[in-house]
Parts: C-alpha cells; structure tokens; sequence
C-alpha cells in the first residue's frame, strides 16, 4: 500500500445532511490520501462508527436556538485515525453504557455499533461541552 | 439526499428501490414510501438496495418498523442486493439473522 502518512482535516458542521456528506467525503478523502481501496474493511468499520456518532451529534448536539456549530476534526497518523466531535448539546452520559437493542428495537443501536467497531471511543463533558473522541487503528 | 422510486414486479409484488444514503437524513423518505405501499392488503415487498451507499442504525430502523407493518397485515419483506458496508452493519447488529438476504432482486422475487 501506498500513499500519504499524515492526513488533517478540521470543519464547523452546522446542518444535518451536509454534515453527514462532508463526513462521508473526509472519509473518502482520507481512503484516497491513504490509497485504500473502498472495500478496506476497517475504514469502513471506522466510518460506521464515525457517521454514527456525527448523525448523533448533529441531531441532538445543536439545541433549539443554539448557533453553536459541531466542531469535527479527523487526523491519521502512524496507521491510527481518530475523529473528534465537540457539541453543544446536553450531556450524554445516560446513553454511553447502551447495550445493543433486540431485534424488534428500531432505534437506540448507534452508541453500541461504534463501541463494537472502535478501538476506543471517548466522552467527556466540558464545561458545556459534549467532546467524543473516536479511536482505530487501521 | 436519499431518492425512492418504486415499481411492480409480474408477480405482483412491490419493488421499492432506494437510491443514496439510507442513514438519519434518509430513512424517513424509505419510511414514507413503505407506508404507502403497506397501507392495503398483505403487501409482498423487496427492497433493492443495490443504489443504497451507506445504511446507519436509523436507516436499518426504518427497515425494522416497516417489516413490523407489513407482518402486521400478514405480508412479507425481502432486502436485495446489500452491498459490503450494509452487510457488515446487518451483521454486527444482528439484524442479519431477522433479514436473511438475497444477492438479486430477481432471486428475491423467485417465489414471492
């Protein structure tokens, strides 16, 4: 495999399906930079969780009134990709532990798909701040 | 932005074909066609997912809700032509083994 060591990019998200098509982009950029192919399965192990958590906060991240944007940040180095999101909404703590619903559950897989994939996966609340701080090595 | 056509099939079942991303942004256009087309009689659905992209856990929720609708009127769902990522999200979820798939849409409708 061939192809950049380091890889940055920073952005301000501020609505639902643009944000969600510039994290799918970063990803894409990043497979490029990186020249893995689009069936490399970790990459797309990392962008599951990645776009869970960034539908997650870009959803409930920006409360009503809010014109705080979601900040995003996606960096690759020494063959490990971290993502980093910071939003503005309540803190999250009550869902972090989620196990998998069953089957006939239509939501609340998000939390568990990304912990099941990531190497690691961060919160912390700051200040009024939500901070995630995703984590694979590829 | 998540595009959802539907189409009839000889047998009379209902191919719903969705085309982007079936994620928190889309599922509730697939939602709204599958309410459609279960609104009367025990509905015979295939999804074809071949145009589907990249599924989330709200996309697959919106499927799970509409296979609870149509088993509701006694019908029955089959998913089509998954790609890589949306087989890796049904297995890791589990969901593979409440929507056992099928490579074609063609294969899907054999016997439906």
């Amino acid at each position: 495999m061939s192809g950049q060591e380091t890889f940055e990019f920073q952005a301000a998200l501020t609505e639902l399906e643009p944000g969600l098509d510039l994290i799918h982009r970063t990803l894409d950029g990043l497979r490029a930079a990186t020249g893995r192919p689009a069936d490399d399965q970790r990459l797309i192990l990392f962008e599951i969780a990645l776009a869970e958590i960034g539908g997650n906060v870009l959803t409930h991240g920006r409360p009503a009134g809010s014109q705080r944007a979601v900040d995003f940040e996606l960096r690759y180095r020494d063959g490990t990709v971290e993502a980093l999101f910071a939003d503005g909404g309540p803190p999250a703590f009550e869902h972090l532990e989620r196990e998998m619903p069953g089957h006939e559950n239509e939501d609340g897989r998000g939390l568990a798909l990304s912990r099941s994939v990531l190497d690691s996966l961060g919160y912390e609340r700051d200040g009024e701040l939500n901070r995630w701080h995703l984590v694979m090595r590829l | 932005m998540l595009e959802v056509q539907t189409r009839q099939a000889d047998s009379g079942a209902t191919v719903i074909v969705p085309t982007g991303r079936l994620d928190v942004a889309g599922a509730p256009a697939l939602k709204e066609a599958i309410s459609e087309v279960a609104r009367d009689g025990a509905p015979k659905i295939v999804i074809d997912m071949e145009g589907v992209s990249f599924v989330d856990s709200t996309g697959l929720g919106s499927v799970i809700a509409a296979l609870k609708q149509v088993r509701s009127r006694e019908g029955e769902l089959r998913l089509a032509a998954p790609n890589q990522q949306v087989r890796v999200v049904l297995e890791l979820t589990t969901l593979d083994r409440v929507f056992p798939y099928y490579s074609t849409v063609e294969e899907a409708l054999t016997g439906f």
